[in-house]
């Protein structure tokens, strides 16, 4: 495909949306908190790090269905995996002339789908761990246990003594704090990239995540 | 300013789109707990409304997100519209404009004046006297042929009403 070099700082008509549609805005910003807290603020196995994991998945399987019927921006076909692509992006942004995309740039897309196989991994081997239970369903266990009954804890060790439960977990929480860690470093890396990309296109790619372009259809002259 | 009014309808999706994340959310939630108790006894009465609940409560998010799109979709197409009506009556204004033979001066004063703004809010955007503006007016209106401000605003939009005045087919 071959496009005319735009000049650095017009977006034409090949430019992503200004703003992005509301509900990437909100599954976006949705996912980075969860990350935030469940990565960084509290850790551990608590029953709130069960309700945002599955408030996450959530927005995860709803942004995951948008990218399939959603605006042709916001569809998978828009920015599809391509590490060619992407690292002819990346030549481009050192030698900073990088090409104007109708939506994610390609090395951006590729961070994109890194960043979705980290969430389901982090999602699917969490929800092993927990038996897939729901966080409702914890808590009542939870409330249970400190209220005397104990009968969850004794089901819960003969599953632990079959021995296959037992195994499936231990490896399901290794490959959940590594899946978690590699996001949070993509995660870095992503801000990092959507700051020197901004900086080569003299375009603040973060406003249209979060509002739209301000002044629109004013007359300057007015 | 004023012609916000047009764009005012920017609101509605996010609200939409909020909504459908809080809705997707519950029904995760709910699916969540419908199937582990489906696990634990299927066929119960309970599991079977519980099912019902749930296929209900997926068609609507998936309604909601298709309505979403659908939103989104004739929005921008509203936009487009009425980018391409923006750029069509500044041309028709700009070559009638020149028509008129207007100076620079008056072209600017002109234009302030379509978009509705007085005399006073002229002089001061143009940092001119009101007399200056007064007079600027009075040989515009001149050059067009109109008596006055109503008259030289209509100029242009009557083209556009012509379609609306048509009296409606009646029964």
């Amino acid at each position: 495909m071959t496009q005319p070099d735009l000049p650095a700082g017009k977006g034409g008509a090949v430019a992503p949306p200004d703003p992005w549609d509301p509900l990437i805005r909100i599954t976006h910003w949705g996912v980075a908190l969860a990350i935030v807290a469940n990565g960084l603020i509290n850790k551990g196995g608590s029953v709130a790090h069960v309700w945002i994991g599955w408030g996450v998945m959530a927005l995860f399987l709803t942004r995951l269905g948008w990218g399939i019927i959603g605006p042709a921006e916001a569809r998978f076909s828009a920015f599809p995996p391509a590490p060619r692509a992407a690292l002819r992006h990346i030549g481009e942004l050192l030698r900073g002339r990088p090409r104007e995309h109708r939506s994610h740039n390609p090395a951006g897309a590729l961070m994109i789908y890194a960043l979705w196989a980290c969430l389901g991994t982090v999602i699917v081997t969490g929800l092993v761990m927990t038996g897939g239970k729901s966080p409702v369903t914890i808590a009542e266990e939870k409330a249970a246990v400190a209220a005397g009954d104990w009968s969850v804890l004794v089901q819960a060790d003969a599953e632990d003594h079959a021995g296959t439960a037992d195994t499936a977990e231990r490896l399901s929480k290794e490959v959940h704090d590594v899946a978690a860690n590699l996001m949070l470093i993509l995660a870095l890396i992503h801000v990092g990239g959507v700051a020197v990309e901004s900086r080569a296109l003299r375009r603040n790619l973060v406003r249209p995540m979060v509002t739209g372009r301000r002044n629109r259809g004013v007359d300057p002259r007015a | 300013m004023k012609f916000r009014g047009l764009t005012k309808g920017r609101q509605a999706p996010a609200a939409l789109a909020l909504f459908l994340v809080i809705e997707a959310s519950a029904v995760t939630f709910f699916l969540g707990d419908a199937i582990s108790e489906f696990i634990e006894d299927a066929g119960a009465p309970h599991t079977v409304l519980e099912g019902l609940v749930a296929l209900a409560l997926v068609l609507g998010v998936v309604f909601g997100v298709w309505q979403l799109r659908v939103t989104l979709d004739r929005m921008q197409a509203q936009e487009r519209a009425l980018d391409t009506a923006r750029g069509a009556l500044a041309q028709v204004i700009e070559a009638q404009f020149a028509a008129w033979a207007l100076t620079p001066a008056e072209h600017d004063v002109a234009v302030l004046a379509l978009k509705g703004l007085d005399v006073a809010e002229i002089a001061e955007i143009r940092g001119a006297a009101q007399g200056t503006v007064r007079a600027q007016l009075s040989s515009i209106y001149a050059k067009a042929g109109v008596t006055g401000r109503a008259q030289f605003a209509a100029w242009f939009v009557e083209d556009l009403l012509h379609d609306g005045l048509r009296p409606k087919p009646g029964p």
